[in-house]
């Protein structure tokens, strides 16, 4: 089997005038999750929409499991799950109900007892017979996903998932992605500007900005690019006046926490070694070295 | 053509109809005073009282009196009393027109909120994400509007034909109803209405922004029906049968140019364009 199912080539396209999607290239590899990271209005949903289907490029060439979303459109939906921003269920009818019926326009062999399924897997059960419009927003997420889930799909695109969540659904939401992804191979791709919640699930990211493509790779490849320099907070006993300790730049001082900033994380057991020759260390705690930094930093270079 | 998603869509829809008040009670409502209120008043009491009597009849009066030759003509000439003569000729001929008004408001409604409403709820999103070809999306959009509205008219039809025979029994000792311009009526002109305000709202539904709009728009479409009840009454009008073969043929002949110019539009990028984005 082909290692990648998505490929987009110099993707353009324009709405009323405004350039959305700016020559965009990238592909996306069988059974990763994929987070697709931009600020709102970056183009992430409009890609999602390209990629299915459901809108047409301008110019360049898509290709899904080997499928033009443009002339073998349906063949493209049957193998995708999208869930969209706004869930798109109907509030009118029970949590049972939507599912059922997106089951029957996916062709679904056995609907009840794969909807009833879902509704268990994303702890819907006792909602089944409730009525979508009063469910909360994290409830309709969880049962937009199972609606995407229904037919089994290669690939899941899922649009500002953990919008809307709380902390704790966000978590359960993204620890069945990872089981859905280990279990059953799926192809995810995770568009988000939440980047702090995705960023332990997502194997590799994509970066766009006003359509365009920044930046793509795994974390630790772009920490090595862009984060050029460590932030440490130590909690620790250590007295330290001045700029610096043992040559390694103080940056910022709190009681009882010293901030120090680093050239290379091999700088860290140095400096941790210096310090507890002279003072006692509790804790360790690197920052700036996360999703959301990078982020910023990718954006800063650029744009 | 996917059967499966088109009678899941269809099913979904009419289901719809019951869950939404602003749908099913003028569906409810208008039905009972055309089918079984209006008959009611105008033959009841022309069982006791002259019809003369209760207010000016002239010009109806006058507009029998100047039926073309033909056999109207005769059967209302055969009857010898003025309350038979009203009677028959406003059942089977004055309240013709509302039998048309039925299915087009019927599906002037749920057109609207099968259209619309999808748009407004930001439910067609998930539609045109769904592998449904857009023929089989449009057809069971096109028919959860006309099937619901066709049998409402029938309906509507039957609770008509069985109050008027019930009441007015007594006056002629024979049924009145239905005679054969009826079943041209309904069997010819209004599916082919009905499926043209059905496309109406489709147009509509796609300029506009939300279900009530769609609905107010939609109202447009009974306007040209109540003016051809207005020329009847006038009897500039008179519908008989040849018209009525007319007009179900006209009516079908647009309908078909509008199926056939949609099906050769139908684009789901263009479609994604005016109904989500």
């Amino acid at each position: 089997m082909e290692k990648e199912i998505i490929r987009l080539e110099k993707i353009n396209k324009t709405f009323t005038g405004t350039k959305i999607i700016n020559n965009l290239s990238f592909s996306v590899q069988r059974g990763e999750i994929l987070g697709f990271l931009g600020p709102n209005g970056s183009g992430k949903t409009t890609t999602i929409r390209l990629i299915n289907g459901v809108i047409y490029p301008d110019s360049g060439q898509i290709s899904v499991a080997g499928f033009d979303p443009v002339t073998a459109g349906n063949e493209v939906r049957k193998r995708c799950g999208v869930l969209t921003e706004s869930a798109g269920l109907y509030e009118n009818m029970t949590a049972l109900d939507n599912l059922l019926f997106f089951a029957e326009l996916y062709e679904v062999k056995s609907p009840l007892s794969r909807a009833k399924e879902l509704l268990a897997d994303f702890g819907l059960s006792d909602a089944t017979k409730k009525k979508v419009g009063i469910f909360s927003s994290g409830m309709k997420k969880r049962l937009g996903i199972a609606k995407a889930l229904l037919h089994n799909p290669e690939i899941l695109f899922l649009d500002e998932p953990t919008n809307g969540l709380d902390p704790e659904g966000a978590r359960d939401l993204i620890n069945y992605i990872k089981e859905l992804n280990r279990k059953y191979q799926v192809t995810v791709l995770l568009a988000t500007h939440l980047l702090k919640q995705v960023q332990d699930l997502c194997h590799r990211f994509i970066f766009i900005h006003q359509g365009r493509l920044l930046e793509t790779g795994i974390l630790t490849e772009l920490e090595e690019k862009y984060l050029r320099s460590i932030s440490l907070k130590v909690e620790t006993g250590l007295e330290a006046s001045g700029e610096e300790f043992a040559g390694y730049r103080i940056e910022n001082r709190a009681p009882g926490y010293l901030h120090f900033q680093l050239e290379k994380k091999d700088d860290i057991p140095l400096l941790l070694k210096e310090i507890l020759l002279v003072a006692p260390v509790y804790s360790v705690e690197m920052s700036g070295r996360d999703l959301e930094a990078l982020y910023f930093k990718i954006r800063e270079e650029r744009r | 053509m996917k059967t499966r998603a088109v009678k899941a869509i269809i099913k979904k829809d009419i289901m719809a109809i019951g869950s939404n008040v602003q749908i099913w009670l003028p569906m409810l409502l208008i039905p009972i005073i055309f089918s079984l209120v209006l008959p009611g008043v105008l033959i009841i009491p022309a069982r006791f009282y002259e019809l003369t009597t209760i207010g000016n009849m002239d010009t109806i009066l006058k507009l029998l009196d100047n039926l073309p030759p033909g056999a109207l003509r005769e059967i209302i000439l055969s009857f010898d009393t003025v309350n038979k003569k009203m009677i028959y000729f406003a059942v089977n001929y004055l309240f013709a027109p509302f039998f048309l008004i039925i299915p087009l408001m019927a599906a002037s409604v749920i057109g609207a909120n099968s259209f619309a409403g999808e748009k407004e709820r930001k439910t067609m999103e998930s539609l045109l994400f769904a592998p449904v070809a857009l023929p089989s999306l449009f057809w069971a959009k096109i028919l959860s509007a006309f099937l619901p509205a066709f049998f409402l008219t029938i309906l509507c039809s039957l609770l008509y034909g069985l109050m008027v025979n019930l009441t007015a029994y007594p006056l002629f000792h024979a049924l009145i109803f239905p005679q054969p311009n009826w079943l041209i009526l309904l069997f010819w002109v209004t599916p082919a209405l009905s499926l043209g305000a059905v496309f109406v709202n489709v147009l509509i539904s796609a300029k506009v922004k939300g279900f009530q709009e769609a609905y107010q728009l939609g109202g447009l479409v009974i306007l040209p029906v109540l003016v051809l009840f207005v020329g009847q009454i006038t009897g500039l009008l008179l519908v008989n049968t040849v018209f009525l073969w007319w007009l179900g043929a006209s009516l079908w002949l647009i309908d078909l140019i509008f199926i056939k110019r949609v099906g050769e539009r139908l684009n789901r990028d263009k479609l994604f364009a005016s109904q989500v984005l």
